[in-house]
């Protein structure tokens, strides 16, 4: 069976080529790196919040987490991006929208404020998943409600949810594709680009899938050596 | 020490703790015995406000736990609480259990704690393991590292919810041993369990619940050998071999 | 509005090909035989850890070079979704069939079915009547999923004749406001299967 394809792999390094696939898997990887600090800052604190036994916070985190979980990422994405400066009103509108690289930075937004909510809801269960007893007993020594949660509830909650927390972690570099669709040059953005340049896309996709790859297996290896480190001697956990 | 008025608690539609009254004075241990579901557990957290309560009154030292103005958090640092299940800080060595609450709510220094903590794994007799997780300790050493952090806090009374009903029956005399030591030392003590042995040894009094209600209540000789209300003699000739 | 049937319809044909084919993922992954379990487990992790983005985009790559011609973009579209879908519905389905008590399985096998017999009409039935929840949340995703592969195809068509020099596309915002109206239905779907979600979990 003869090709009439002739593949060019040389896409993936040659000049200028290989500059813009670099440019775009840094972009990758700060999107999804300064999106997963606000994801886990925040989440971990709505999480903590929405098992408070305050009513009125309570309400809002959950409300949050409904909100913000259920709507597809891109809806939200474009939300931000095309809806997001009119909530400033009309002078502050025009000022936001001229900023260079905005959609840089409502991406990073959108995807922390995404995950943040799914990272809130893995906090909830592994809270759950400590019994009642334990969270009486911390109380039982006198420990205040925020002491509680610092000390003893928060470290070991954050130990169980490892597991999923993995997941989100590399659900945030999937997600940050979909940047590609408010004009974020990352690595999606730049396979394609390549391809519109050389028509050598498969070439330049399969480097972009090689790429993801090798960014999921490094979270993998990453996660996985903190929970080693963390590990809480005694309880379940994998080999 | 402990005042209880007609202390009553819903749980919904369910009335789970019925017209309590008691009075436990300083230094007495209280045993509390009854089939499980009857408010036991309940009555113990209605006391160090860990519960709160619809009806009635616990007055604990001149306080008074259901007021609104009361601070819960300090009430708890006066009394020491033991669970069932130990429920030692998987992620803390036992020294670390122990000087955790002295440290953030007595503000002690690191070296006070941890001088303290020692003297107390002495007193319960595994000072070696000081720097073990939980995870390493059987259930009886994790117990008593258990009383040991309860103890940190100097509290003036401690409640212990079944604290042998999780071990194996070669460690339950260890823990056994600990809290008769502490009830001799003059500790006020409200124990939940079904170990008669203990209450025989060390009780003031023992108070049998049942679906809520105080049934009887006796001082040792009297309540075993001759129980007058028929469910009292009902779950003791269950109990007891 | 003529956008919202090629959704459907992309839909449609995703799940009309995915799901057969997830049953057939899902039993390549809880096969003993390692010539089947290898190349499905490579093959679910593959696809489960790129963009769905990329897939589609390299699917419309791949798929001239092995028909040997180009391809239009829906048939490129509709296999991109169901190679990318049956993962999902295969580890689903996986879930559901390992959760089929091993005695069942016996019992097919000692009133003589053999292999396939047992699996097509035990195993394969009852793991599908307990995973249908999430099977039906993954059949909305998949709907949203198609949005988005929508809203790649009207920048695609846009990229394809402009010669792109910056790092940001303004022309984007040309199809945003068109784009925003699927995603509003995106949303509905996300409400839709969130009550679903909730009245299964109910019917408990």
């Amino acid at each position: 069976m003869g090709l009439a394809y002739k593949f060019d792999w040389g896409v993936l390094w040659r000049d200028p080529y290989g500059v813009w696939l670099l440019k775009g898997i840094w972009l990758t990887i700060q999107l999804g790196l300064l999106a997963w600090v606000i994801a886990l800052a925040l989440g971990i604190l709505i999480g903590t919040i929405r098992i408070s036994p305050w009513r009125l916070p309570r309400f809002l985190a959950t409300a949050y987490v409904e909100v913000f979980r259920n709507i597809p990422f891109m809806v939200q994405l474009f939300f931000w991006y095309f809806a997001g400066p009119m909530l400033f009103g009309q002078s502050l509108q025009f000022r936001i929208n001229a900023i260079i690289g905005l959609n840089y930075y409502v991406a990073i937004l959108a995807l922390g404020l995404y995950t943040a909510s799914r990272v809130a809801e893995h906090t909830r269960a592994g809270f759950s998943a400590i019994s009642r007893d334990h969270y009486q007993a911390a109380l039982s020594t006198g420990l205040s409600h925020f002491q509680m949660y610092r000390y003893v509830i928060i470290p070991y909650a954050l130990r169980i949810i490892i597991p999923p927390l993995t997941t989100e972690f590399l659900t945030i570099f999937k997600n940050s594709s979909i940047a590609m669709t408010i004009g974020v040059a990352e690595t999606t953005f730049m396979s394609y680009k390549i391809d519109s340049e050389t028509f050598h896309g498969l070439e330049a996709t399969t480097g972009a899938m090689v790429i993801y790859l090798i960014l999921g297996l490094g979270v993998v290896k990453l996660m996985g050596f903190l929970e080693s480190r963390f590990r809480i001697a005694g309880l379940i956990g994998r080999k | 020490m402990i005042e209880i008025r007609d202390l009553s608690k819903w749980y919904g539609d369910f009335q789970v703790l019925r017209n309590i009254n008691e009075e436990i004075k300083q230094g007495q241990t209280v045993v509390v015995c009854g089939p499980s579901g009857s408010g036991k557990s309940t009555l113990l957290r209605c006391i160090n406000g860990l519960e709160p309560f619809q009806e009635g009154e616990v007055i604990v030292d001149g306080v008074s736990v259901g007021d609104r103005s009361t601070n819960l958090y300090k009430l708890r640092t006066e009394i020491g609480m033991v669970f069932q299940r130990f429920e030692l800080y998987p992620h803390m060595t036992a020294l670390q259990n122990i000087t955790l609450a002295p440290m953030k709510v007595r503000n002690k220094s690191k070296k006070e704690a941890e001088d303290k903590a020692m003297e107390l794994l002495r007193r319960v007799g595994i000072p070696e393991k000081a720097h073990e997780y939980p995870a390493n300790l059987s259930g009886g050493q994790q117990q008593r590292v258990a009383i040991a952090r309860s103890l940190a806090m100097e509290p003036k009374i401690m409640m212990f919810d079944e604290p042998t009903s999780a071990l194996d029956p070669e460690m339950i005399k260890e823990v056994l041993d600990v809290m008769i030591d502490l009830s001799k030392g003059g500790m006020t003590m409200i124990v939940v369990t079904h170990e008669m042995g203990f209450a025989r040894e060390v009780a003031d009094e023992i108070i049998f619940m049942d679906e809520g209600k105080i049934i009887e209540r006796g001082t040792d000789i009297s309540f075993f050998k001759n129980p007058k209300n028929p469910r009292t003699k009902e779950f003791l000739d269950k109990i007891l071999l | 509005m003529g956008g919202f049937w090629i959704t459907v319809k992309l839909t449609s044909f995703a799940l009309l090909g995915g799901i057969p084919l997830g049953i057939l993922v899902g039993l390549g992954r809880i096969s003993k035989k390692k010539w089947v379990y290898y190349p499905v487990t490579f093959y679910v992790n593959l696809i489960r850890n790129i963009p769905l983005i990329l897939v589609i985009f390299w699917f419309y790559f791949v798929m001239p070079i092995i028909v040997g011609r180009p391809l239009d973009p829906f048939p490129s579209a509709v296999i991109s979704f169901i190679i990318f879908e049956a993962t999902y519905f295969g580890e689903i389905l996986r879930a559901g069939y390992q959760s089929v008590s091993k005695g069942q399985i016996e019992a097919g096998y000692s009133t003589g079915l053999t292999y396939v017999q047992t699996t097509r009409y035990i195993l394969i039935p009852i793991a599908i009547r307990r995973m249908l929840p999430s099977m039906i949340t993954q059949s909305i995703v998949t709907y949203q999923d198609t949005c988005l592969a929508f809203v790649i195809g009207l920048p695609e068509f846009v990229r394809r004749t402009t010669i792109v020099d910056n790092i940001e596309v303004r022309s984007i915002q040309l199809f945003g406001f068109v784009a925003i109206l699927f995603l509003i239905t995106c949303y509905i779907s996300s409400v839709v299967s969130r009550r679903f979600e909730v009245k299964r979990e109910r019917g408990y």
